[in-house]
């Protein structure tokens, strides 16, 4: 670099400042108003956006697919063409060759030209690269295949290249033109993917998370019908449950009621996480935390500790918004649905142990076709049959089947309350209606009041 | 009497020749896209502030970080405003650094005079992204957590001193308790105050070589 060079550079700034504007008020002005409008940004971002909450984080859980934040996604995607041992190259060599040419950019770019017509070679390489960034950063975020992600670098580079190459003959005017259509459908593509992706990820079951007390509860009661009332019984009552020893031999064990002030008071909420998460295999309670084989996340088991604490613990300040229990009650004369009161009851007295892989005679109550039709002894529930093995059993009649004698159900001794029985009753006179709408209709045949 | 006050604190401030030196200076005709730097500087000034609320109720704990950011969300008066615009802030000075960049290369302002303001901007930008990185685990959700250690994963990589980086930046083997003290303290304490310095370097430099004009056809 020559001081002719120097003095050049310096002489056409000079001339550029004379013919310019001033740094205070023209351009802080502008400064000031993009800032704003950022500010403005922000805050709309942070009130209708908001942060996607995320569960608690689960060491042991592998099966989590790990994302890195999105500006990072272009080097996740990068990697993915250096497996194995040639991993370090594409983690360590390229970002570290491309982070060093960018710092020592002006050492090594000789050419003394600044106008973009003279800087093709510069221009170029760094609109392959952004595009190349640009690409792989949709291409991991979105639906969009490796094929795909080709064309639509083709068109992100072509588009920047093209902004940039003089071409005499052409008109300004038309080169303009050009500009925007292709960055138009540049901008159309990646937003058709990303709706295809987020109707994709909709579709896709994401964990529920649970942000106050009221959340917590609700979710840790669903668990707890699901998980504990087999052994535990709905109300926490406990009951008997058959373990089996190393050498085969079957024990009666009895459960003793969790749901007691000197439970509550002696248990502290860490406690209570430690017994779901490792379970007493003393006393016959398998782990069910994921870590030691069990179904339950981190967060799902700290819910139901809050739903255990808020429901049993007389100490606990139970918050307004919470739902004390979701089986809503029938008035006089209503006939009762499936969907809106039978599910609700199955749910929270039956299903822990009518799902798959339990020992139910196959009967799975979580659904309405298999309520009525499923199981060994099909049909359980017969519409207007006051003789229905199911109406009998939580009756407290035991039933003979064709596996053999059905017990009372529930088993833990403790009969369902008798509102729930009568609805079942109410259920199976009306036909067993499946909606709400069909229930609403049976409804109204029946005479007024 | 306001120019009283203004003659006395002039005379002590020198807040005539602030203004001369500072303000009213000439500079070429710039565009929208000269705005970029100072926004990415306001966006930096937000991060600091939002950031400054948010250590008053965060705990860089396993224990206590998740449940310590819930609290933010649906417990403190606009935490949840505080935190969603700490949130989306990183995302957009990272992104908004980065046009910056793209900005200064296409206009070919980082040549001669200007090759230290360039460089150090290039440091800026690598700054901003550790604190993007360093950031996203403190939440300490599952997705935090699963990216760190994928990240951490690939510095590991690194022929020789790989296992040692790795080390370093998780204080162990695993992504523990201590990961998390150290990235909060990198994200809090090491890298705003490397940022903060080599901002006033890079508006130091500017000032030195005034705004870039945009290149003609001549240049």
């Amino acid at each position: 670099m020559n001081e002719e060079y120097k003095n050049k550079v310096n002489k056409k700034y000079e001339k550029n400042l004379q013919k310019g504007e001033r740094f205070w008020p023209d351009s802080i002005y502008k400064d000031l108003l993009i800032s704003f409008a950022i500010f403005i940004l922000l805050i709309g971002l942070a009130s209708f956006v908001g942060v996607h909450p995320e569960p608690k984080v689960d060491p042991t859980d592998a099966t989590y697919v790990p994302r890195p934040e999105w500006y990072f996604l272009f080097l996740f995607e990068f990697l993915k063409y250096f497996p194995g041992e040639l991993e370090w190259v594409g983690a360590t060599v390229i970002p570290g060759i491309l982070v060093a040419a960018l710092l020592l950019l002006p050492f090594y770019d000789k050419n003394p030209y600044r106008f973009y017509t003279k800087r093709t070679f510069a221009l170029g390489l760094m609109s392959f690269i952004v595009g190349g960034m640009v690409t792989l950063t949709i291409k991991a975020a979105t639906v969009i295949t490796g094929p795909m992600a080709l064309a639509l670098f083709a068109l992100v580079w072509g588009t920047l290249f093209f902004a940039l190459h003089k071409r005499p003959e052409q008109k300004t005017a038309t080169r303009k033109s050009l500009l925007w259509l292709a960055t138009i459908g540049i901008f159309a593509i990646i937003g058709t993917a990303y709706v295809q992706t987020a109707a994709l990820a909709g579709d896709e079951e994401e964990a529920v998370v649970a942000n106050t007390i009221a959340e917590k509860m609700a979710l840790g009661q669903d668990l707890y019908s699901l998980q504990c009332v087999e052994c535990h019984g709905a109300d926490g009552e406990g009951g008997t449950i058959t373990v089996t020893a190393a050498d085969g031999t079957e024990e009666l064990l009895p459960v003793k009621a969790i749901n007691t002030k000197d439970e509550m008071y002696t248990r502290n909420d860490e406690t209570l996480y430690n017994i779901i998460a490792y379970g007493q295999p003393s006393l016959g309670m398998t782990p069910f935390g994921g870590a030691y084989g069990g179904e339950l996340s981190t967060s799902e088991i700290e819910y139901i500790v809050t739903y255990l604490r808020y429901t049993w613990d007389d100490r606990a300040e139970v918050p307004a918004d919470a739902v004390s229990s979701s089986i809503p009650a029938l008035a006089e004369g209503e006939v009762p649905s499936y969907e809106v009161h039978i599910s609700a009851v199955t749910k929270r007295y039956c299903v822990s142990c009518h799902r798959e892989g339990k020992e139910n005679n196959n009967y799975i109550m979580d659904n309405y076709e298999d309520l009525l039709n499923g199981g060994d002894n099909a049909p359980n529930i017969v519409a207007g049959d006051m003789n229905s093995i199911l109406l009998q059993v939580i009756q407290g009649n035991e039933v003979n089947g064709q596996t053999g004698l059905i017990h009372v159900m529930p088993p833990s001794g403790k009969p369902l309350k008798d509102e729930y029985i009568d609805m079942f009753i109410r259920w199976v006179e009306a036909g067993m209606p499946n909606t709400a709408a069909d229930a609403a209709a049976l409804s109204t045949a029946a005479p007024a009041e | 009497m306001w120019k009283n006050i203004y003659d006395w604190l002039d005379e002590r401030l020198g807040l005539q020749s602030l203004y001369e030196n500072l303000l009213d200076r000439p500079e070429p005709h710039g565009t929208w896209w000269n705005t970029l730097g100072s926004a990415s500087l306001f966006l930096f000034v937000m991060q600091a502030l939002t950031g400054i609320f948010l250590t008053v109720y965060y705990t860089p704990s396993p224990d206590h970080a998740y449940d310590s950011i819930q609290y933010i969300m649906n417990g403190v008066a606009f935490g949840w405003l505080i935190r969603g615009m700490h949130h989306w802030g990183a995302t957009l000075m990272v992104l908004v650094v980065f046009i910056h960049m793209l900005r200064v290369f296409f206009s070919a302002s980082y040549k001669y005079p200007r090759e230290l303001t360039w460089m150090v901007g290039v440091m800026l930008f690598l700054l901003t992204l550790g604190m993007g990185f360093t950031g996203y685990l403190l939440p300490f959700n599952q997705r935090s957590y699963w990216a760190t250690v994928v990240g951490t994963n690939i510095a590991g990589v690194v022929p020789g001193v790989g296992p040692f980086i790795l080390k370093a930046l998780r204080g162990g083997t695993d992504v523990s308790a201590l990961t998390l003290s150290r990235f909060f303290s990198a994200h809090i304490w090491m890298l705003p105050a490397a940022l903060a310095g080599l901002i006033g370097a890079h508006l130091y430099l500017i000032m030195r070589h005034g705004e870039s004009a945009y290149p003609d056809a001549d240049d």
